[in-house]
């Protein structure tokens, strides 16, 4: 373990050479705190010492946990998982910099779940497996479909674990006054120690906890916040919309000059009105529409569905998952507003810190500001931790074990997905270090990857029996290619991918999606002669159970 | 090929498969009208706004001491759609699942021995 340790720690130093500083300027106000520092430290200490308590449990355990939780205990495990970075700074942070666009992040991350119930839920139940790669490998009965699967998983959760790290490395570098290039490296640091020290029943375990650290977090400052603006302090998320109307009159905090005029005053109207910060119906439409199928497509968002007793707990789980995630997405618009009524004119560079940034010009004291910090960390690190975890397993479990050594033991298994561990965190650190966007858009990228390879592959494996391997893999490689074309675009800066483009990599699954679905029915109907008959029984086992038909009892006597 | 299994979401086979297509639809109708729906009316009602910003009496209207309309029905009415959105298809699969008889009870085992 050590070995590892220093391995990784002496990976990690190199990447420091070749780090730019990134177009933003990522200063609020980096002094060193003392008592958010004391305790963003005390919550890592504890993390620690849980997940070395729990190390002696078995790693099945890990899976059985999930069998005996309800459909509450299962909504709000979904709603932990979901709880990233993006959730609690980045959704803030682009409703704070779009106004009114920035609710298309809101409609497409809640929407999307009304499409998985639909589905997918009860199927995934049906088929009751533990991984996406695992499942749609079985459904087209290829090695092809598995490791192209696995590749995407690792894709969409180095795309994902990304913008976690500029959140943490956000957060660092305020709590600890360092630079954000130092505050990166030292939030991957202890990430890796956790991750490596705890395992995985450590991080389950520590998933509890630090899902009611981020949620009270983020939700107890509302009530301080908004009596420090003017309300009364009932209910935070039902009370800022007179907060609101005040800012499109121009009506802002008394330390940032009480009333703004002309020229601030149009422009602050605007960004509250539906394009007034520079998007279109149309760019709104694929905005929402690729949140909407990324989210369905989600690989550790999906494997929540394998675990449950049953269908119905499965389906109620939804409802509940959804309704907390709600309960959040109605908090973020309060940080977003009232961090415009303190700092009225701010731009891109403070988007991302707002819900730090606005307590603090809020005067919300030390304990709260520090608090808050620790919320962040944990949203950041219960994502990242589940992200490499399942990267992790795509590798060992999908790739190694199944498809390039089979027969291998568990502890090669095991040793496989530490190593790989963290040669993804090094790889996620590097990227990081100069973010190409804001956090939110870097998670809608993953989701617009998720989006256009998994939804379709997986709409198609339950609802079309006529779906095939050849056409699964040719509408998969097709959305990931061109996903990964829109973001190397979006960096590129080509106006064709870039924000508010036809094809920008935040919202490219609206065109993408449609014709994977396409490509696999066309190349499935075209190639199925060429699929043995030995597969097409495997296939239709598969798609029996998954739909809870009666099972045949003249199989034996075809093929 | 008449033995194979034919699942196709446009032309469900079967009575049980026929009821859960049918609240698929349903529920799939619902969800395309408040995702896409509500943000092409909130635009439909902007097209008048000589600056191109999307204002309309939508945006004018204050509801609940100072939401704007147009705020509000995305922000806060969407989430709300939504969650009612999937009570309603879990109410609406469990009304059509009591009414007909499943093929055979209880659930399928935790499985992955028989593929």
């Amino acid at each position: 373990m050590f070995k590892l340790l220093t391995a990784s720690v002496l990976l990690l130093l190199p990447t420091t050479l070749f780090a730019a500083v990134g177009p933003e300027d990522f200063s609020v106000s980096y002094s060193f705190k003392l008592i958010p520092a004391l305790i963003v430290l005390g919550t890592f200490v504890l993390y620690l010492l849980i997940g070395l308590l729990s190390r002696a449990t078995s790693p099945s355990d890990y899976w059985v946990a999930g069998r005996g939780i309800g459909p509450i205990g299962n909504g709000a495990a979904i709603a932990s998982d979901w709880m990233s970075a993006a959730s609690f700074m980045g959704v803030a942070g682009l409703l704070y910099l779009r106004g009114w666009f920035g609710l298309g992040y809101i409609l497409g991350w809640t929407g999307g779940y009304v499409l998985l119930l639909c589905l997918f839920a009860a199927p995934l139940r049906r088929f009751g497996k533990f991984t996406i790669a695992e499942f749609l490998g079985d459904r087209y009965d290829s090695h092809g479909v598995r490791l192209v699967t696995a590749t995407v998983t690792i894709i969409i959760a180095v795309t994902y674990a990304v913008a976690q790290f500029k959140g943490m490395g956000l957060v660092c570098g305020w709590v600890f006054g360092i630079d954000y290039r130092h505050s990166v490296l030292f939030a991957a640091g202890i990430t890796l120690v956790y991750l490596l020290f705890s395992g995985m029943t450590g991080v389950t375990r520590n998933q509890q906890l630090q899902y009611v650290i981020l949620i009270t977090a983020f939700a107890v400052p509302l009530w301080f916040l908004i009596r420090n603006a003017g309300g009364s302090g009932l209910f935070p998320p039902l009370e800022y919309g007179a907060i609101l109307s005040g800012l499109m009159e121009g009506k802002v905090s008394p330390s940032a000059g009480g009333q703004l005029f002309g020229e601030e005053l149009a422009g602050l109207r605007q960004l509250f009105l539906p394009w007034g910060s520079g998007g279109n119906i149309y760019s709104f439409l694929a905005l929402v529409f690729t949140l909407m199928v990324g989210t369905a497509g989600l690989p550790h968002i999906l494997v929540r569905f394998y675990t449950v007793q049953n269908e119905s707990v499965a389906r109620s789980s939804v409802v509940w998952g959804l309704f907390f995630i709600g309960l959040l997405y109605w908090a973020s618009p309060v940080y977003a507003v009232i961090g415009r009524y303190w700092n009225p004119l701010g731009g891109q560079s403070v988007a991302d810190m707002i819900i730090l940034s606005a307590p603090e010009q809020a005067q919300l004291g030390p304990i709260f500001l520090g608090y808050l910090a620790a919320g962040a960390l944990a949203a950041g690190i219960s994502t990242v931790a589940a992200l490499l975890m399942a990267a992790a397993s795509a590798v060992a479990h999908d790739w190694y074990s199944t498809v390039l050594h089979p027969g291998c033991s568990e502890k090669e298994q095991l040793v496989i997905g530490r190593v790989f561990t963290v040669v993804v965190c090094v790889f996620v650190v590097v990227i990081a270090l100069n973010p190409p966007a804001l956090i939110a858009q870097i998670v809608a990228m993953a989701f617009a990857v998720a989006g256009a390879t998994i939804f379709p592959a997986l709409v198609l494996a339950i609802w079309d029996s006529g779906s095939n391997r050849y056409g699964a893999l040719a509408g998969m490689i097709w959305g990931l290619s061109m996903t990964l074309v829109a973001m190397v675009g979006w960096m590129a800066r080509i106006p064709l991918f870039a924000e508010g483009g036809l094809l920008s990599a935040t919202s490219s699954a609206l065109v993408i999606t449609p014709l994977a679905l396409l490509i696999n029915m066309a190349v499935s109907r075209l190639t199925s002669d060429k699929v043995s008959e030995s597969c097409l029984d495997h296939s239709d086992s598969i798609l029996r159970r998954l739909h809870r038909l009666p099972e045949r009892v003249s199989d034996e006597k075809i093929g | 090929m008449s033995e194979r299994v034919t699942i196709n979401l446009f032309r469900p086979e079967g009575e049980r498969l026929r009821q859960e297509v049918a609240v698929i639809r349903i529920v799939l109708v619902l969800w395309a009208l408040i995702a896409f729906g509500l943000p092409l009316f909130i635009w439909l009602c902007g097209l008048g706004d000589p600056q191109g910003f999307g204002a309309s009496w939508l945006t004018r209207t204050r509801i609940f001491g100072g939401f704007p309309l147009h705020y509000w029905l995305v922000a806060q009415g969407g989430t709300i759609a939504f969650v009612l959105l999937c009570k309603l298809y879990t109410e609406l699969l469990a009304r059509a699942l009591r009414k007909i008889a499943p093929p055979w009870h209880g659930e399928v085992g935790q499985g992955g021995d028989d593929v």
